[in-house]
């Protein structure tokens, strides 16, 4: 804009400021910084906060403030031009040992041990693909920062270090190309899915039995870990305080949660056909959102003689923030029982469902995410918060914005009728035969 | 971590840091450490790969010419959304109005998302006022 601008951050993101700013080209903003929270307190102490010092610098804050948009410019703070930013060089050389701390210490891993990513195991798993080494993939931001770009061989030595097998990687390299990270700058410790159809679960031997969502098999096991371990290399992610800032972390981001659909076991077409796929073609879809909670904590899913999983459903969405969609995970028995009910397509349940999710205007303008993200969009005028926010407080409003933010899919050994829903909303779609 | 070693592990080069000593001064200590890493002896030793993506260059952006005063001028005071940040300026404004009668203070909220611009604000800003200050609660 060209006109002086002091940024406020509280102090719990001094890193992160500092960081974007210079990602951002201004590596000297003059960044003034708060006691960190500001929320929930009195304006007797938000008042001591503004007449107090800045907790960095220990300045007054407001001498800060308006020496930050009055203080002549120095040379740095007027520089323009270039600046190179290095990762270091193309390999390193060291025994096995070091190099599993090298990695360990540089925060290219999970902190789990990896599988070192040398030469020829690099080499192994490239050819998985026929696609070359030094073709571009996609490009990777871990949240609202500059985008990370990277080649078949960067996602190879990723995939290795996860224990991927080589006839993994078309997955993982779909994966990449999405340049969805799977670990994210927000302090709500999002959590990330990934739903794989077509044959190509079998040929793999994906689990989608007993334990689908468990530690059971090598591919669930491994290419949802490299999804993890390629958002820390190739998209710079999950470093703490600068691009990683949940306050609690979120334990599904080890290996997030992988679902292969069970196709066969399912009354249902599966979810890539729904996405315009056809059924023998191999797809990974991807989600982000908060988490997984079971449908045994629903009001009704105890031994009842007729139960509804149509209600229990609805009733875990309740705690559900409606900035993020719903991903109903269903063991066959329920998908069945569902189907009995006459519910013969996903999309008549997932109609059910968002007609009969309801909240009032004031409970939903009572919700945390209503106040921080959907009422700046109401503010713009986008639908249907502009219209909600106009409603009178006991008028009834549906949980979702939008009926598509419901999705199914069927999966589990069928040794309970036990839902789970994920608060997850579907971001895209990938074929993997496109990197076979 | 201060200013100095964050940039650092950004991994801004020395070259490109030279005006900076301290920022040059820690990527020197960081190449030593990588050094130093890598000495070790008696056992065999592999050749890896850096795993790590490409980040794109870094655009320098020459800040704002700043004002001679504030007196006079109307700063915004702008929040994007995040709770606490409307109260934190409401005091910004009573603090200005205690001490710095002159200045006029305009709040706003901004539109859309928090990473989103929001161009009709700026635009009005841009036309009306001579300083942002944009808090950023929680």
């Amino acid at each position: 804009m060209g006109i002086p601008s002091a940024p406020l951050v509280t102090k719990a993101f001094k890193d992160l400021a500092i960081l974007n700013a210079a990602k951002r080209g201004m590596p000297h903003e003059r960044i003034c910084f708060t006691p960190h929270p500001v929320w929930g307190k009195t304006p007797e102490e938000v008042r001591a906060y503004v007449e107090g010092p800045d907790p960095v610098s220990g300045k007054p804050l407001m001498k800060e403030i308006v020496d930050a948009l009055t203080a002549p410019l120095s040379d740095d703070e007027k520089k323009s031009g270039m600046v190179s930013v290095s990762v270091g060089p193309p390999t390193f050389t060291d025994t096995a040992d070091n190099l599993q701390e090298f990695y360990l210490n540089n925060g290219y891993t999970d902190f789990l041990p990896i599988i070192i990513p040398t030469e020829e195991k690099v080499d192994a798993m490239m050819k998985g693909t026929s696609h070359k080494p030094d073709e571009a993939v996609g490009k990777m931001a871990a949240g609202a920062y500059p985008a990370w770009s990277y080649n078949v061989r960067q996602v190879a030595a990723s995939a290795v270090m996860a224990g991927c097998r080589p006839e993994y990687f078309p997955i993982v390299l779909a994966v990449a190309s999405s340049g969805i990270a799977s670990l994210f700058s927000s302090t709500n410790s999002f959590a990330f899915a990934m739903v794989v159809n077509g044959p190509i679960r079998d040929k793999l031997e994906f689990n989608y039995g007993i334990g689908a969502l468990g530690p059971f098999a090598q591919p669930n096991a491994t290419i949802g870990r490299a999804w993890t371990i390629l958002s820390k290399n190739l998209g710079n992610g999950g470093i703490a305080g600068d691009t990683y800032l949940g306050s609690l972390g979120n334990n599904l981001n080890y290996n997030n949660v992988v679902i292969a659909e069970h196709e066969d076991a399912s009354p249902w077409v599966p979810f890539h056909v729904q996405r315009g796929f056809k059924k023998e073609e191999n797809v990974v879809s991807l989600f982000r959102g908060l988490g997984v909670v079971p449908g045994q904590v629903a009001r009704g899913s105890s031994a009842n003689e007729n139960v509804q999983f149509d209600y229990q459903m609805s009733d875990l969405f309740s705690t559900f923030t409606g900035f993020f969609g719903a991903l109903i995970i269903a063991d066959p028995l329920v998908a069945a029982r569902l189907k009995e009910q006459g519910y013969d397509t996903k999309e008549k349940l997932v109609d059910w469902l968002y007609k009969n999710t309801t909240q009032t205007v004031k409970d939903y303008k009572s919700r945390n995410y209503a106040y921080l993200f959907d009422y700046p969009r109401a503010l713009r005028g986008d639908e249907p918060w502009a219209s909600w926010y106009k409603m009178p407080d006991d008028a009834l409003i549906p949980h979702f914005p939008h009926a598509s933010d419901i999705n199914i899919v069927v999966a589990g050994g069928q040794t309970n009728a036990y839902p789970q829903a994920g608060n997850l909303s579907y971001g895209v779609s990938v074929s993997i035969d496109k990197w076979m | 971590m201060n200013r100095r070693k964050l940039l650092s592990l950004m991994g801004m080069s020395p070259v490109a840091l030279a005006g900076i000593p301290a920022l040059a001064e820690q990527a020197k200590k960081s190449d030593q450490t990588k050094k130093e890493g890598a000495a070790s002896a008696g056992e065999p030793k592999l050749t890896v790969l850096n795993p790590r993506g490409l980040p794109p260059p870094i655009t320098l952006i020459p800040m704002a010419p700043r004002l001679s005063t504030l007196d006079g001028k109307t700063v915004y005071l702008v929040s994007d959304g995040f709770p606490g940040a409307d109260a934190f300026l409401n005091q910004v404004s009573i603090w200005f109005k205690k001490n710095m009668p002159n200045v006029t203070t305009v709040y706003r909220l901004k539109a859309g998302g928090f990473a989103d611009d929001d161009p009709k604000l700026n635009a009005e800003i841009k036309e009306k006022g001579q300083a942002v200050i944009m808090a950023i609660g929680h």
